[in-house]
């Protein structure tokens, strides 16, 4: 199979159109950054508190936030999250103010007492204690009677008990009652009876809870400014050396900004948060890009070798077509796989599949309409600027031409 | 070249027999260091376990925490002026003042013998710089001594906290110093969070004294006293009756019977009622002290003061020598807790958790279940196209692929690299861009045929010419990696790690072991109509 068969398309035809097309998506962008929502930042950067929860029954968001408002943790906002049928609810506090309040514990506390009905203190609760605990209370009440006995160790008997026991709770989602421990295969009859006797299946159960403070939050935005300025500037200076012209450095340059504004204003523009995988996400992006304008640069690089002398334009329009069923396979193939994992990956890929789809249509685009066209302009700027000065045949084709005799003999 | 071939091709066998068997060989060492089932793992679970998961993907606790320093700096301080104070008793010296944590002012009265003081400060306080103004000497700790006090604050800080969490049984816990104050605790597989994060905060700093009045309210004792708490006492206050609004105080003596430190045991302990209790052993020194103490005390009572708060106050009914019993209304984990970090050691300063990330064990499962799915079918998406796209030669990219993704785990599992969930997206990218070398290649192939070079010619030009390609687009990303890894925290870092392993191995997979398949299938035979590409 194959889709393109020596295909001769005048890409740098257009490349003024590009230009107003990849001006007008940038301004998109930015609009979504400054003017619309802004970039939402998420606790990463921003600070605060990230909280999510199973339930077991559907919960009523309105009464939740009621619960919340009654604390005095300032403004709080919480959604239903990822598949709604699971029951799984994103609670953000705002930053505080003070280092190191235990936010997650009292957003917890607050719905607790909001949701529980009064329960025996010395009941605990099976849906959000550890293993630890739940081990040591089994043993402290010791219904399979093995504390005297020589050949069991209670600590070990009842610790697993108790770790089958969370497994099972992970493996359902959520106890609903403490009779759903039944389930355990390793439980003896004696420990089920307890379960039920000193357990109460409570009314969530923590799925994960993220607290950033100022010092940190802080300290994560100048670690990833750093590690994005430093990545573009090592891969960089890769190419200048590499391809030993400032043209080529510049488009590259360009075509990386051109990419990484385009797609940071896509995101805002589709409210997704701006967070530490995001940061990943277009590093790749960028790393990808990047790597596309390489491919065809190499190809142009190849191409000024032979001895025929040639418009730059044709160069590198041929270079283009040359690698364009590369670059559309490669393109389609990362894109299937990206695909997949925006699909299944999950709420935490999710964002990061998108940026990566923006990021890879933008990517080949920008690799010929950005990177191979500013090659093109400027070469154009500087010919038509000799030309006005010193009326004479351009001289530049000369040097490459001996260059290339060399090495076509070597071969 | 047929005898070239065949070191090729026993070169990629060793290594990937190699990494198969590494990869075992490391699933086997871990799962049995978790096995607590009867028997011991099989097959399965040694491959379940090969690569070491991150708290991402296992569930568990990650902390950042700083150390309070200035609690570290305030009780040198203190010291010092106590020392001074007992030292130059004889001097008349007059009100001391804390301006801040690491200094201090005494007034001088006309009677003090300057000289005196003098000398007794170089004698007892080396480590200070003194000025004298207006009547008044400055005291100021040494920047050496500054720094000195708070590095141990913090290396002490990390001892205890490691103690704590061997003693409380952490598989493989990560108690690492980060900067000047801060420690990094990560803590796979534990499931309660608050549990731990108490555990670790409590500074357990114990003391037992001796009670002058109360439990009363502040103002009374006070009163008692003549409106001023006397040098030699201190006011604090009790643990509130479960119920009960009001708070009490007690005045104890500022000089401990015994502290924390003259420890040798603790235990969680049971009382008559079934209430529960902490028992402490002494050591010898400890139990010396506390037999004068009581002995010379019997009737009085004593106060058990935890983190600066009375727990309780029992009356002294007789001479005690080795063991006290701490009570309190504690749950049943409170007083295991409790005797815990009795037993590891008070820490030196206070904590504050500046970051705290906490991943329930469900949500583990899910996204390991989540990133494995989306993997597979994306690999699976990407086989399919390749092998519509280039027939006979996309099988020979699809056992690249599939030799890049067992190398990829297998170097995983021996570095102990840690797999997180940005980490699976970096090893989905790195099938991406192996493709992309593959691809490269063939396409190269494909053109040289169009240019009518005969199909090993063609197959020979094809690697080389892409060849340069191939290490100009890796080294970009692997640069742009290597600085993720470098400045990158957490998330960034993990997909950085899986994405430079994954790039040098596509390095391998894409262009040698390719290379040699192609020899395999079209090298031995004499002529070649053409290739299936």
């Amino acid at each position: 199979m194959e889709f393109f068969r020596q295909t001769n398309i005048d890409f740098l035809k257009y490349k003024w159109r590009a230009i107003f097309a990849s001006w007008a998506l940038i301004l998109v962008g930015l609009f979504a950054i400054f003017v619309q929502k802004g970039l939402k930042f998420g606790i990463d950067f921003a600070g605060g508190t990230q909280i999510t929860l199973r339930f077991a029954e559907r919960p009523d968001i309105d009464r939740l936030r009621k619960m919340l408002d009654g604390t005095d943790l300032g403004e709080t906002g919480i959604q239903r999250y990822e598949e709604a049928e699971k029951n799984e609810v994103l609670i953000r506090v705002q930053q505080q103010k003070k280092e190191g309040r235990d936010v997650a514990g009292e957003v917890l506390k607050a719905l607790r007492a909001g949701l529980q009905s009064p329960t025996d203190p010395g009941k605990i609760d099976i849906n959000t204690e550890g293993k630890a605990t739940l081990a040591a209370r089994i043993a402290a009440a010791d219904p399979d009677h093995v504390a005297g006995r020589s050949d069991v160790n209670p600590g070990e008997y009842y610790g697993q008990v108790a770790e089958r026991t969370i497994a099972l709770r992970s493996k359902l989602g959520i106890f609903h009652a403490p009779a759903d421990a039944n389930g355990v295969a390793e439980a003896s009859a004696a420990v089920k009876a307890w379960l039920q006797a000193n357990t109460y299946a409570g009314p969530f159960v923590l799925l994960s809870a993220e607290n950033v403070g100022p010092q940190v939050g802080a300290d994560l935005q100048k670690k990833a400014l750093l590690a994005v300025v430093f990545s573009t500037l090592g891969m960089l200076a890769y190419i200048a050396f590499r391809f030993r012209s400032v043209p080529f450095g510049v488009g590259a340059i360009v075509a990386l900004v051109h990419d990484t504004l385009i797609t940071v204003g896509l995101l805002a523009l589709f409210g997704r948060e701006f967070n530490l995988v995001v940061v990943a996400a277009l590093l790749t992006l960028v790393g990808y890009s990047v790597n596309d304008t390489v491919v065809v640069y190499d190809r142009v690089r190849e191409n000024q070798k032979t001895p025929k002398k040639e418009p730059l334009e044709t160069v590198i329009n041929r270079s283009i077509n040359q690698t364009l069923s590369r670059t559309i396979l490669t393109s389609g193939a990362t894109m299937l796989v990206v695909i997949a994992l925006y699909f299944l990956g999950g709420e935490v890929l999710n964002t990061f599949a998108l940026t990566l789809i923006i990021g890879i249509v933008v990517g080949t685009y920008s690799s010929i309409y950005v990177a191979a066209a500013i090659v093109v302009i400027w070469k154009d700027f500087k010919n038509r600027r000799k030309l006005a000065v010193v009326p004479a045949p351009p001289p530049a084709a000369a040097a490459p031409v001996a260059s290339a005799k060399k090495n076509s003999k070597r071969r | 070249m047929a005898k070239k071939l065949r070191w090729r091709v026993l070169l990629i066998v060793v290594v990937v027999a190699g990494a198969v068997s590494g990869y075992v060989a490391m699933g086997f060492a871990h799962a049995r260091k978790e096995w607590t089932g009867p028997g011991g793992p099989g097959l399965r679970d040694a491959l379940r376990s090969g690569i070491k998961l991150g708290l991402d993907l296992r569930g568990g606790i990650h902390l950042v925490l700083q150390v309070k320093t200035s609690d570290a700096l305030k009780a040198e301080r203190d010291d010092a002026v106590e020392l001074l104070k007992a030292e130059t008793k004889d001097l008349n010296l007059g009100a001391v003042e804390l301006p801040t944590d690491s200094s201090f002012t005494i007034a001088v009265t006309e009677k003090t013998d300057q000289s005196k003081l003098e000398e007794a400060i170089k004698r007892f306080l080396p480590d200070w710089n003194f000025s004298t103004a207006g009547g008044k000497w400055t005291f100021a700790l040494k920047e050496v001594a500054r720094r000195q006090i708070e590095d141990n604050a913090v290396a002490q800080a990390v001892e205890t906290i490691r103690n704590r969490v061997d003693e409380f049984g952490v598989a493989e816990p990560l108690i690492a110093r980060q900067g000047a104050d801060r420690i990094l605790v990560q803590l796979p597989g534990i499931d309660d969070p608050r549990r731990v994060k108490d555990l670790i905060k409590n500074t357990a700093f114990l003391e037992l004294s001796l009670v002058e009045g109360g439990p009363s309210t502040q103002a009374a004792l006070l009163a008692s006293k003549g409106g001023k708490v006397p040098d030699d006492m201190k006011l604090i206050e009790g643990k509130a009756d479960p119920g009960s609004r009001e708070r009490n105080f007690y005045l104890v003596r500022k000089q401990a019977v015994i502290t924390g430190r003259d420890l040798k045991n603790a235990r969680p302990t049971q009382g008559q009622f079934g209430a529960h209790s902490v028992t402490f052993f002494l050591t010898a020194s400890g139990s010396q002290k506390f037999g004068a103490a009581t002995g010379a005390n019997i009737g009085r009572h004593l106060a058990i003061v935890l983190d600066n708060r009375v727990q309780s106050a029992p009356n002294i009914k007789d001479r005690i020598t080795e063991q006290g019993v701490i009570e309190g209304s504690f749950s049943p984990e409170e007083a295991n807790d409790l005797a815990l970090v009795l037993r590891a050691g008070a820490l030196p300063a206070g904590l504050t958790y500046l970051e705290e990330r906490t991943v329930g064990p469900s949500l583990g499962l899910d996204s390991i279940r989540k990133g494995v799915t989306a993997s597979i079918v994306g690999a699976l998406l990407v086989f399919v196209a390749v092998v519509l796209y280039y027939r006979h030669a996309g099988w020979n990219a699809v056992l690249a692929l599939t030799l890049n993704a067992i190398l990829l785990m297998a170097t995983m599992s021996l570095f102990e690299a840690t797999l997180t969930l940005p980490g699976i997206a970096g090893f989905i990218l790195t099938i991406g861009m192996a493709v992309d070398s593959n691809v490269l290649i063939f396409e190269r192939i494909r053109e040289e045929l169009r240019n009518g070079r005969a199909p090993k010619a063609a197959i020979e030009n094809g690697f080389g010419k892409a060849w340069s390609t191939i290490i100009d687009t890796h080294a970009t990303i692997i640069i742009s990696a290597l600085f993720l890894l470098q400045f990158g925290t957490g998330p960034v870092k993990g997909f950085a790690v899986t994405l430079i392993i994954g790039l040098l191995i596509s390095m391998f997979t894409a262009v040698f072991v390719s290379h040699t398949l192609f020899e395999l299938v079209y090298g031995r035979r004499q002529h070649i109509d053409s290739i299936s590409i």
